[in-house]
């Protein structure tokens, strides 16, 4: 699977990836410093205490200077030290937070594609049928719902109705304990996150299904008399799925822009509530290590992606 | 198109049988026959009409503290109820409608504004313009909307609907780019646009009398699909507290403020949550029924 060629690919795309996180940083650190004010505005210090503060910071410094030891570090994988926080250093918090993102994403991943596809061969197969216009319909509302609409209605359902309904037997305990969550408190926002990209997966799978069921070699399958089993996951499903493999690119931005929404809903202590927070409470450094991570890790994603592409599809190759 | 002649004396006895249409009249036509893009369509004239007269009129100031009890669930003097600060929620709601309808239809036009003549020239001069072009729209097509609109919000340093529209702006253009370059493209080979060129019209008559035109129904329907994207990104913005900055209402912040107080009184969040979700699946109903209706012989 890896041949030279591929390897070189890799090599070339990772290259690419660590100049375009250089390029995004620098925008960002570029833009941040250029704005007024900064995080200490809401400590209301006196003169000396501020200076002693900017200086700590090297904030007192010409912006070239900070720029120049900006990328020195970066380039060391140091990203600074927050402006709230004092003395806690940002590269290791991200690189937390993202394990936790990736945990929620990753499960949110699966769950897109495994209940896409099942939704979508299903629809297929019964075309026409009650089955093919609940599933469909679903689907519509599922991609014109925001996640944030998706897990109010979740939390509503599970978090409090079930709740109330069971007298707490069993129910969805909203928070999130810990930094890593447990399988019971991951599968709700994993589904809150997924639940818009699984039906764009469903409507794909069911159209080119649809399209590859009454192709010759299908009708050959089913003549030699192989079990519908058989005939739709081995020879239709297979076939069928090559243009859904393309939305994978899409659906694994779409998964990690969304995790910015829905942590910050259930209290998740990933990559996307330190985001908003940080830009929030104006800790402009935290706000230029995470997106400098959100980069690399969107970079590392697509590749990821078209390496999967080469797995899925022989024909394609780098 | 080649028709072979029995069938376009047929299809000539059809046209004079029936009344002469256009194809506009013809696509509205099958518009209404579509019920449920027709019941979209509608709801939307419906939500126009209420953001119009919230200009004017609401039940209560949008901004008044106090005016309803505080968490009060919907009653009759107050339909959707009061929010955690007594603000009454009908009147919060019809401002919202006008903060999403200006976000949507602001946007699609800065879209167009930008898409439009950029997609047009790398069209149909092609060359070192087009490759750029590409390459840009590759590179926007790759890069995560929502966080980089979220990140020129915080880089221009504050919030207001003007601020929103270009941010958005800036991370969808190129949905509108890549379609009307797709299309020039296609249609600068055509034979009515050939034989305009025989006859010596200038490049810009080609481009605005024999492309446009043609391109406009695919253009209306994008247009028609990027609204209720640009409403859903204002929304994320405004619930994650960056975006139309208070006390003006956004459907997003009234949900973030809703889920707040979901255990003890969920209509807060409700009202705007189904507000936002019947919006954005009424642009989308509407825009699946004008692809069909434009364009009949595409299947989905």
């Amino acid at each position: 699977m890896f041949t030279k060629g591929s390897l070189f690919y890799i090599g070339q795309r990772t290259v690419l990836i660590v100049f375009t996180v250089l390029a995004v940083s620098s925008i960002v650190f570029l833009g941040i410093h250029r704005l007024p004010g900064n995080a200490f505005f809401s400590e209301r210090l006196r003169g000396s205490q501020e200076a002693v503060l900017l200086h700590h910071y090297h904030l007192d410094e010409p912006l070239l200077v900070q720029y120049k030891t900006f990328i020195g570090n970066l380039l060391h994988g140091d990203l600074g030290e927050s402006l709230i926080f004092r003395g806690v250093k940002i590269a290791p918090l991200v690189a937390r937070e993202a394990t936790v993102s990736a945990e929620v994403g990753v499960t949110a991943l699966i769950f897109t594609v495994g209940l896409g596809i099942l939704f979508g061969v299903l629809a297929a197969m019964r075309q026409n049928t009650w089955v093919d216009y609940l599933l469909s319909t679903t689907s519509v509302i599922g991609y014109s719902m925001p996640n944030f609409v998706i897990a109010t209605f979740l939390l509503l359902v599970f978090g409090i109705y079930l709740d109330n309904l069971t007298n707490g037997a069993i129910f969805y305990e909203i928070g999130w304990s810990g930094t890593y969550g447990t399988p019971g408190q991951i599968w709700l926002p994993a589904i809150a996150l997924g639940f818009p990209y699984a039906s764009i997966v469903a409507r794909l799978t069911r159209a080119s299904m649809l399209e590859v069921i009454r192709q010759d070699y299908v009708r050959t399958a089913r003549a030699k008399g192989l079990s519908e089993r058989v005939v739709v996951l081995r020879h239709a499903l297979r076939n069928a799925l090559i243009p859904v493999v393309t939305i994978l690119g899409p659906l694994v931005i779409g998964i990690i822009t969304g995790s910015v929404v829905i942590e910050n809903i259930f209290g998740i202590p990933g990559l996307g509530k330190e985001f908003v927070t940080s830009i929030l409470s104006r800790d402009y450094n935290i706000v230029i290590g995470v997106f400098t991570m959100y980069a690399a890790l969107v970079g590392l994603a697509n590749l990821g992606v078209d390496l999967l592409y080469t797995v899925l599809d022989p024909r394609i190759r780098y | 198109m080649a028709i072979t002649a029995p069938a376009m004396t047929e299809e000539l006895g059809q046209t004079l049988a029936r009344e002469q249409v256009s194809l506009w009249a013809d696509a509205w036509r099958r518009l209404r026959r579509n019920r449920l893009a027709l019941a979209a369509f509608l709801y939307l004239v419906l939500l126009a009409v209420v953001a119009l007269v919230a200009i004017v009129y609401t039940p209560y100031p949008m901004a008044h503290q106090g005016v309803a009890v505080p968490y009060s669930p919907p009653s009759a003097s107050h339909l959707l109820g009061g929010d955690a600060q007594g603000r009454d929620i009908l009147s919060r709601l019809m401002i919202g409608a006008q903060i999403s309808l200006i976000v949507g239809v602001g946007t699609q036009l800065v879209v167009l504004a930008v898409g439009l003549p950029l997609g047009l020239l790398a069209g149909y001069y092609r060359g070192w313009f087009d490759t750029v072009l590409s390459f840009l729209i590759n590179v926007f097509y790759g890069i995560p909307d929502l966080l980089v609109a979220l990140i020129l919000v915080v880089l221009i340093g504050r919030s207001s609907l003007w601020v929103i529209i270009f941010a958005i702006a800036v991370t969808r253009w190129m949905d509108m780019a890549r379609l009307v370059r797709g299309q020039t493209l296609s249609l600068r080979e055509r034979e009515f646009v050939e034989a305009a060129r025989s006859t010596g019209a200038r490049p810009s008559k080609i481009i605005f009398k024999h492309i446009l035109p043609n391109a406009l129904g695919p253009v209306i329907v994008q247009a028609t699909f990027g609204v209720p994207q640009a409403i859903l990104f204002e929304a994320f913005l405004s619930f994650l507290g960056l975006g139309v900055p208070p006390p003006t209402p956004s459907w997003g912040s009234m949900a973030s403020d809703g889920i707040a107080a979901m255990r003890i009184s969920p209509h807060i969040v409700l009202a705007p949550a189904i507000a936002l979700s019947l919006t954005l699946m009424a642009f989308n109903f509407l825009g699946d029924g004008l692809r069909d209706a434009l364009d009949p012989r595409q299947k989905r």
